[in-house]
């Protein structure tokens, strides 16, 4: 009956897109974390235009060349309309295995070659079971597969039904008569990622950065998208994980009697064999926790520069890269993702001391506030920031932190990790009243710094220190001299 | 050509042996019209009508193609004239060790491959036990297979009738009389189930959104349903022991597939509506408009629902927890409203699945914006799914001041200050969490909502491109 309902409906196989168009989301989960190519947490809309020829009656039309990340419960086929009765994904393998599991039953050729004359020897064998072991029955009886010490194998005819290469992604269609036309394929893959990475030079006086952005994406499938429309969307999506069944791939399983193995290893050394695999495997888990980090991105200059255009989607933000690109299978890409030559900054040095006695150095923050005024003024997307500056004439990487999406108007803050030469000492006096702290700043270098302290709400101030309210916190705001010093004491509640 | 030449005397000399042989081609599959009603809970009811050739009297009757999963303890065969005498789920297995152990005591022929000439002896041996080895009888020698290494075939005669190659159902039946006749085998399976999937393609210009709904169907069963009548049930029947699992396709039995996710504050209020649809009990069912293949390890997807033109808004939620304070200002939930009311709405109940959600760009192109799990939603439900965080719409909650104002009392006071980056006016929906117990708004710039002891709610209109600001006291025990 199965053969005979296949059999009534064609199949028809279009190999790949004439056109596609890729749009890569951001792993909502990854937070600031860098870029990971051994294990992309994002997504992407893959949307393809096939042309596609369907003959009349009924006929299963196969989508080739689809990323094998493909999440298949998201695939939509537009431009068959009523035609489509129903969308099939397989995952049953062609594998040694799964050919035997097929075969069952059936008549195959059992070829023995003899290792001294090398003469070859077949007849017909029926399997007759698969699970634990093969079995077979020839014109002699019933024999265990390789349980003989006679090089065998079983060869079949033809490849069962309903098994191939990589999981299928189908629709069955009725058409009353034979049409031709473009349909649109398009569905959600894993296994892509993309941020922004910022480089930004600090000018010689320090308050001014010229920032310039790539966008990155990554693609961690085998599949290359080939001259796609290529887009990139900021913001976080909720993600709903859904479970996409694995294909299905068996080995051949053999076991005979006891010590009726004819392999040439022993127990023992099998044994080894398993063990050194789960150390890869181990292995391959650790690889893909802490990968290597992407090398910093160093700008070019002149040219005509391709730069990805910014549109407003919904509640997010769209970047289109303006010409096709190819992404490549396992590939990272970068166009350019913005430019702004002079962004006003301000350096603060900051803190949130603990209660306790504490002796540490200060973290340098670039403040800044998106809009035109400061020489921003646009949308910026989540990503790293590498912060460079010039020592005669010579680059410098000065500092390395990251941003989360800002959009216009909002506070900018970089943090560009320790300055060793900036320090912070607090001495701590107990008292019933409660604890009487003294901070001490420090700077080491031959300008004024500026420092912030934050505190928690209920410290006071004591010997004439002013504190004042922001963001939740006691906020004390001093500027260093240069190669000095100064003194906070304030009181904290018991 | 020689080896198509040498297959054809193989062929020749093994005719014999084949014509004997029961076992039909496996191209053919032994179910006859087979009905499969599916719940989601990865549990599936297959009924399936043979036709059976049964003589008069006691029969044993094998039933091929259930599914590798089957709970053979929920089986049970229907038929005219038909009574059951025993029923039997049989996994003692046809493998190369099991074939040994059933010739103890019997007769095997061996075959002796000389490695150096590749001559080959045969002889008759007796099979004397086979523990951790097999010793054999060969005449008036006792040897141990294969104990030098050397190549050795052992052929046994025949395959012991107890040995299978699956696991195999059997049903002794009583028969009034000889002759074919349809008989109904009924069983369940784990290893099916079925979620929805939405295609919500939302206009958010015109506030209306189209939308598509598909039953997606999956079966790890390890077997193929041939030319099924299928019904998706939208419910999840009770197990009594959810816990067993059984497999015996060998190797690891598969995962079953993860429940769905608790689909959180999805519903904003259920709906009373009765949807068009058949129905059992409390369950909605789906039917598949034709009968179709399911084949193993297949996931099917076919349409239920396409709904054009119905009414959706975008709304912006932001939830702060009870004295969470934040330097940075927050992205908003953005929201997704509407109804599967027959008035302005979907018109149908919607069974739990994941609704994903698409806008056009610029150039008219669908763009994903985010999905959403649903569980089973009555018609006549209001809906707000959050699909992602706003880029441009912002809150930043800052704990302004936190009094002691005795024991166990507390004087909190809490700024929210919102910010809207984008050209249009909207409305942020601002819920303060974390109020259980006896906590009082003393004071508040705006008159919030209590939607229950824990939470407060309050409708903050923000200007395009502006700002706007909620303060408010709690009087708290923490």
């Amino acid at each position: 009956m199965m053969s005979a309902a296949a059999g009534a409906q064609t199949i028809v196989s279009s190999p790949g897109p004439e056109r596609v168009a890729v749009t890569v989301y951001r792993n909502p989960d990854r937070g600031l974390e860098p870029l990971n190519l051994e294990w992309l947490g994002g997504y992407a809309l893959v949307s393809e235009t096939r042309r596609v020829r369907i003959p009349a009656g009924e006929s299963e039309l196969r989508f080739e060349g689809v990323t094998s990340g493909i999440v298949p419960q998201s695939a939509i086929v537009t431009g068959l309309g009523g035609a489509v009765l129903e969308k099939n994904r397989d995952a049953r393998l062609l594998s040694p295995g799964s050919l035997l599991d097929a075969s069952l039953g059936e008549r195959l050729t059992l070829r023995r070659t003899d290792k001294a004359t090398g003469k070859v020897r077949v007849q017909d064998a029926i399997v007759r079971a698969t699970l634990d072991g093969v079995a077979v029955q020839t014109a002699d009886g019933i024999e265990a597969l390789r349980c003989t010490g006679v090089p065998e194998t079983l060869i079949a005819a033809e490849v069962p039904q309903g098994l191939s290469a990589k999981p299928t992604l189908s629709v069955r269609v009725r058409s009353p008569q034979p049409v031709e036309r473009d349909i649109t394929l398009s569905y959600i893959t894993n296994n892509f990622d993309w941020q922004a990475n910022y480089v930004a030079e600090l000018s010689p006086a320090g308050d001014r950065i010229s920032l310039f952005a790539w966008l990155t994406l990554a693609n961690g499938d085998q599949t290359a998208l080939a001259d796609a429309e290529t887009q990139a969307v900021a913001g976080k999506l909720n993600r709903q994980r859904v479970w996409v069944p694995p294909g299905e791939a068996k080995p051949i399983t053999i076991s005979c009697w006891p010590q009726g193995t004819t392999s040439d290893i022993p127990e023992d050394k099998l044994v080894q064999l398993l063990a050194r695999e789960e150390i890869q495997v181990t292995g391959s888990s650790l690889s893909a926790m802490a990968p290597p980090p992407a090398p910093p991105p160093t700008p070019e200059r002149g040219g005509g520069d391709m730069m990805a255009q910014e549109e407003k989607l919904g509640d997010v933000r769209l970047y289109r890269i303006p010409e096709q690109v190819t992404v490549a299978g396992k590939s990272q890409k970068q166009v350019m993702l913005l430019k702004r030559p002079a962004v006003e900054v301000e350096s603060v040095y900051r803190l949130r001391p603990p209660p306790s006695e504490y002796d540490a150095a200060l973290e340098r923050v670039l403040v800044t506030r998106n809009d035109s005024g400061k020489g921003l003024g646009l949308p910026l997307p989540a990503g790293g920031v590498a912060l460079f500056g010039r020592q005669e004439g010579r680059r410098v990487l000065i500092g390395e932190g990251r941003v989360d999406d800002h959009t216009i108007g909002e506070k900018v803050e970089i943090r560009l990790g320790e300055a060793p030469g900036i320090r912070a000492k607090q001495i701590v006096a107990y008292s019933a009243a409660g604890n009487e702290q003294q901070l001490i700043v420090t700077n080491d270098a031959p300008e004024p710094r500026t420092v912030e302290i934050e505190l928690p709400l209920d410290a006071r101030g004591v010997q004439g220190a002013k504190l004042v309210k922001r963001d939740g916190a006691m906020l004390w705001r001093v500027r260093v001299a240069a190669n000095g010093s100064a003194e906070l004491r304030y009181r904290l509640p018991r | 050509m020689r080896r198509l030449f040498l297959l054809g005397t193989a062929l020749c000399a093994a005719a014999p042996l084949f014509a004997q042989s029961a076992v039909p081609p496996p191209s053919q599959t032994a179910q006859g019209d087979v009905a499969v009603t599916i719940y989601n809970n990865d549990r599936a009811l297959v009924e399936d009508k043979r036709m059976l050739n049964l003589p008069a009297g006691r029969s044993r009757q094998e039933f091929r193609d259930v599914s590798a999963q089957i709970q053979p303890e929920t089986v049970t065969l229907n038929g005219r004239g038909v009574g059951i005498v025993e029923q039997n789920f049989d996994f003692d297995l046809l493998t190369p060790a099991a074939l040994m152990q059933n010739a103890v005591g019997q007769e095997v022929t061996l075959v002796r491959v000389n490695p150096a000439t590749g001559a080959e002896v045969r002889e008759r041996a007796r099979v004397l036990a086979a523990n951790g080895g097999v010793v054999l009888q060969i005449g008036d020698r006792i040897e141990v297979l294969r104990d030098d290494g050397l190549p050795a075939r052992v052929i046994f005669d025949q395959v012991p009738a107890s040995l299978r190659a699956r696991p195999t159902l059997s049903v002794t039946v009583q028969s009034d009389s000889g002759g074919a006749r349809p008989v109904t085998l009924t069983y369940l399976t784990p290893g099916l189930g079925w979620a929805a999937d939405y295609v919500a393609l939302f206009d958010e210009a015109n506030g209306r959104m189209d939308v598509q709904g598909w039953v997606t169907l999956t079966n790890n069963s390890g077997t193929p349903y041939v030319n099924a009548s299928t019904l998706l049930v939208a419910g999840a029947v009770g197990q009594a022991n959810p816990y067993q699992q059984r497999y015996y396709g060998g190797g690891y039995p598969p995962p079953p597939p993860p429940p769905p996710p608790p689909p959180g504050r999805v519903i904003d209020r259920a709906g009373t509506e009765t949807a068009g649809r058949e129905r059992l009990g409390d369950f909605y069912l789906y039917p598949l408009p034709e009968r179709t293949t399911i084949a193993d390890k297949q996931t099917k997807q076919v349409s239920f629902l396409d709904v054009h033109n119905t009414p959706a808004v975008r709304a912006y939620e932001f939830r702060n927890g009870w004295l969470s304070t934040s330097d940075q200002p927050l992205s908003v939930n953005t929201v997704l409203r509407f109804s599967s009311s027959r008035n302005q709405g979907l018109g149908d109940a919607l069974p739990a699945g994941t609704v994903r959600v698409y806008q056009r760009d610029a150039r008219g192109n669908p763009q994903f914006v985010g999905e959403h799990a649903i569980g089973h939603t009555p018609m006549g439900s209001d809906i707000g799914l959050a699909t992602g965080q706003a880029f441009d719409i912002k809150v930043r909650p800052v704990v302004e001041e936190r009094t002691r104002l005795g024991n166990n009392r507390w004087r909190t006071k809490m700024r929210y200050t919102l910010t809207n980056a984008s050209p249009k006016p909207i409305t942020v929906d601002l819920v303060q969490a974390g109020l259980w117990g006896d906590t009082r708004i003393t004071d508040e710039s705006a008159k919030s909502e209590r939607l229950s002891a824990d939470e407060a709610r309050w409708h903050v209109p923000v200007p395009a491109n502006g700002e706007a600001a909620v303060t408010a006291t709690f009087d708290s025990r923490y």
